[in-house]
């Protein structure tokens, strides 16, 4: 197993960035490293305006990266999982 | 229109067709209980315990599809609807919790009956939303629905700091039309190419067979299923949730299948060279060990939630979408190659598992005895509420053995009948489920099946019973100990009944329910059994409670051999395995 990168775009309210820390723990996932930023810069989140067919403003929504160390199906699981949170835009691996 | 909070959010559930809320009033909920007061479209019903207010609005969403909407006040209020938000999240059953919650300037600071809902909620919830302000109340209300009952559905929290409800200032109200939220699209119409990868392998199956669960009950999906299985000729299991969305008295229905499921559905399920799941998860009481579950099927998987397909075991194709739409692409398909179907591809497969059948099916006849000197049986018990309610009855169930026997026994030929705890397993789930049912449909027959361990944790809502007049059946198959709990230490802890018998502590049943002016009746003999319970059938404006007395002995069987057994390693009674 590798240590891998998730990138995940998530509304910047209160509670929406501890609904993803809360549900590694409680699928019993580890956090390694997690860093999060309001996103300001929108010219490198033209993706997501694309992918959802949806206009960002800046500040709206933060970037989150969690770093992991799983295999390939509990990658797909995570990744479902986070995806399925009302607050997250996209949550995918980072390249 | 100006309103205060209270107002607001009391008239926007009316505008969500809001006919119930279930709930029990405290401070930080007053002024919603205030509102509540005013108005006349909305009944409020006072359950004597939280959970039995989340209990019983999810049997009102389970029986009409609806969500069930409940209103607690904070703290204790709050902590004590946990088990039923917890069981309602497991089941995916649409459900609105309404939390009070401290005024915002005491968040915190550990003010009287505080306690951080939206934190504890948070695992067990599809969303939950905290009220910051009175305006935007219709907004929170309208997407709370709208997540709850959509896509995969589950319960949504809404917490509400009571200085947000307060009555002295108005704001405009207006209740939104339409919903979007951007980061939630649940999937509804299926990709053409996954279906038509699905019809190809429907095509060259030779042993095939449709298992539907629970997600298929929520997609009302059971006129679909029909239609598609009027054209495949398939056996079709049903898991414990997915009961009566396939006809039970349907030729080719194998009963349920998994833990206690029969012997012919989990031969067929382990046998099979084709498994089309529809809306069903793959459990583990389904499963037994994955590694050797099903080992030559090819797995179709038809579910709305894209984390609920290859989470456990590996989906050949995956469809994403409402299961009724892709069961419909499905069907228009098949309906395009009609001379493809060979019926006769599947003949031999049909043969064998009739043979599987009479060989080990479930035996009816054995339990049915007039003997006094025999105990009665539980199973027997099960069958005469069957043949009484000729079969239509809603049933809500409590969990443990009686549950199974209930599973097994009482054969629903339509969805939404069987309303029991299937994930979480919530010992005190059908009394106050049975009261939402009732509520729902007042002239149907509303039967809780029940162990005398389960009806002890929401007893209490004897008295709501009495105080709404609902005149539905409790029938408590009483077996004087915890019977699954002794069961497993009966087969697995060398029959060491530890903490699973009561010592004589149990009440008087027929006391203790006329006491709340309901009616009683024991029966302990076979000779009283179906008279005892066309008695109490007969009396359609009253409560009446059965108090059974059932052989303390018996198991429930077929079972699967665990740990690591396949789905062909059952338990068919004490003494024998496959």
């Amino acid at each position: 197993m590798i240590q891998r990168k998730l990138s995940i775009i998530l509304e910047n309210k209160p509670g929406a960035l501890v609904r993803v820390v809360g549900l590694f723990h409680q699928r019993g996932y580890n956090i390694e490293s997690l860093h999060v930023d309001p996103v300001n810069n929108l010219n490198e989140y033209k993706y997501v305006e694309k992918n959802l067919n949806i206009k960002l403003n800046k500040g709206e929504v933060s970037h989150l990266i969690i770093a992991t160390t799983v295999n390939d199906n509990l990658l797909r699981q995570i990744l479902r999982q986070i995806n399925k949170l009302i607050d997250v835009l996209i949550a995918e691996e980072m390249e | 229109m100006k309103l205060a909070g209270n107002d607001i959010l009391i008239q926007s559930l009316i505008k969500e067709g809001v006919e119930y809320i279930f709930g029990y009033p405290g401070g930080a909920a007053l002024h919603i209980y205030d509102s509540i007061f005013k108005q006349n479209e909305m009944e409020h019903i006072l359950v004597r315990h939280e959970q039995g207010a989340t209990h019983a609005a999810d049997g009102y969403a389970r029986a009409t599809g609806k969500p069930g909407v409940v209103l607690v006040t904070s703290g204790p209020g709050a902590t004590n609807a946990i088990t039923g938000i917890a069981t309602a999240f497991m089941d995916s059953i649409p459900m609105i919790i309404i939390s009070g919650q401290v005024a915002k300037h005491l968040i915190g600071t550990d003010a009287f009956q505080e306690t951080d809902m939206i934190g504890i909620s948070r695992p067990i919830v599809k969303h939950s939303f905290t009220v910051d302000s009175a305006e935007n109340i219709p907004e929170i209300v309208k997407h709370a629905f709208h997540i709850a009952t959509s896509g995969r559905p589950g319960p949504v929290v809404i917490d509400v700091p009571k200085d947000t409800t307060a009555p002295d200032k108005l704001f405009d109200f207006v209740y939104p039309e339409k919903v979007n939220i951007r980061s939630y699209n649940p999937p509804i119409n299926p990709e053409k190419e996954q279906i038509e990868r699905a019809v190809e392998a429907i095509l060259d199956a030779e042993k095939p067979v449709i298992y539907a669960g629970g997600g298929a009950i929520n997609s009302n999906a059971s006129e679909e299923l029909l239609l598609l299985n009027k054209i495949l000729d398939f056996p079709v299991t049903n898991t414990l949730m997915g009961l009566g969305i396939y006809p039970a008295t349907h030729e080719r229905f194998l009963g349920m299948l998994g833990m206690h499921g029969t012997y012919q559905a989990n031969m067929a399920m382990h046998n099979a060279d084709l498994i089309i799941a529809v809306g069903a998860r793959f459990d583990d009481r389904i499963t037994n060990t994955p590694s050797l579950f099903a080992p030559n099927a090819k797995i179709i998987h038809l579910d709305v939630d894209h984390s609920s397909v290859s989470k456990i075991i590996e989906a050949n194709i995956a469809v994403f979408g409402q299961v009724k739409n892709s069961l419909t692409e499905i069907i228009k398909s098949l309906e395009t190659k009609k001379e493809l179907i060979d019926s006769k591809k599947i003949s031999h497969w049909k043969k064998q598992i009739s043979e599987w059948q009479s060989q080990h099916g479930l035996n009816h006849e054995m339990y049915l005895n007039e003997n006094d000197d025999n105990p009665i049986m539980p199973q027997a018990v099960v069958q005469h509420i069957y043949n009484i309610t000729k079969g239509n009855a809603y049933i809500t169930s409590d969990v443990g053995q009686h549950q199974m026997f209930a599973a097994q026994y009482y054969h629903f030929d339509e969805p939404r009948k069987w309303i029991n705890s299937g994930g979480l397993g919530t010992m005190g789930f059908g009394l106050p489920a049975a009261m939402g049912v009732k509520l729902a449909f007042p002239n149907e027959e509303v039967v809780c099946i029940t162990g005398e361990g389960s009806i002890q944790m929401c007893i209490q809502e004897l008295s709501t019973c009495t105080q709404y007049d609902l005149p539905i059946k409790i029938i408590n198959i009483n077996n004087e100990a915890l019977g699954m709990v002794k069961q497993w230490q009966d087969m697995n802890y060398g029959g060491r009944h530890s903490a699973s018998t009561y010592q004589s502590s149990l009440p008087n049943f027929v006391e203790l329910v006329e006491s709340y002016g309901h009616v009683g009746i024991k029966i302990e003999k076979n000779s009283d059994l179906k008279n005892g319970l066309k008695k109490a059938f007969m009396q359609k404006d009253k409560l009446v409670f059965v108090d059974v007395y059932v052989d303390p002995s018996e198991h429930v069987y077929p079972m699967l051999v665990a740990p690591n057994g396949s789905l062909k390693d059952m338990w068919l009674d004490k003494e024998t395995k496959t």
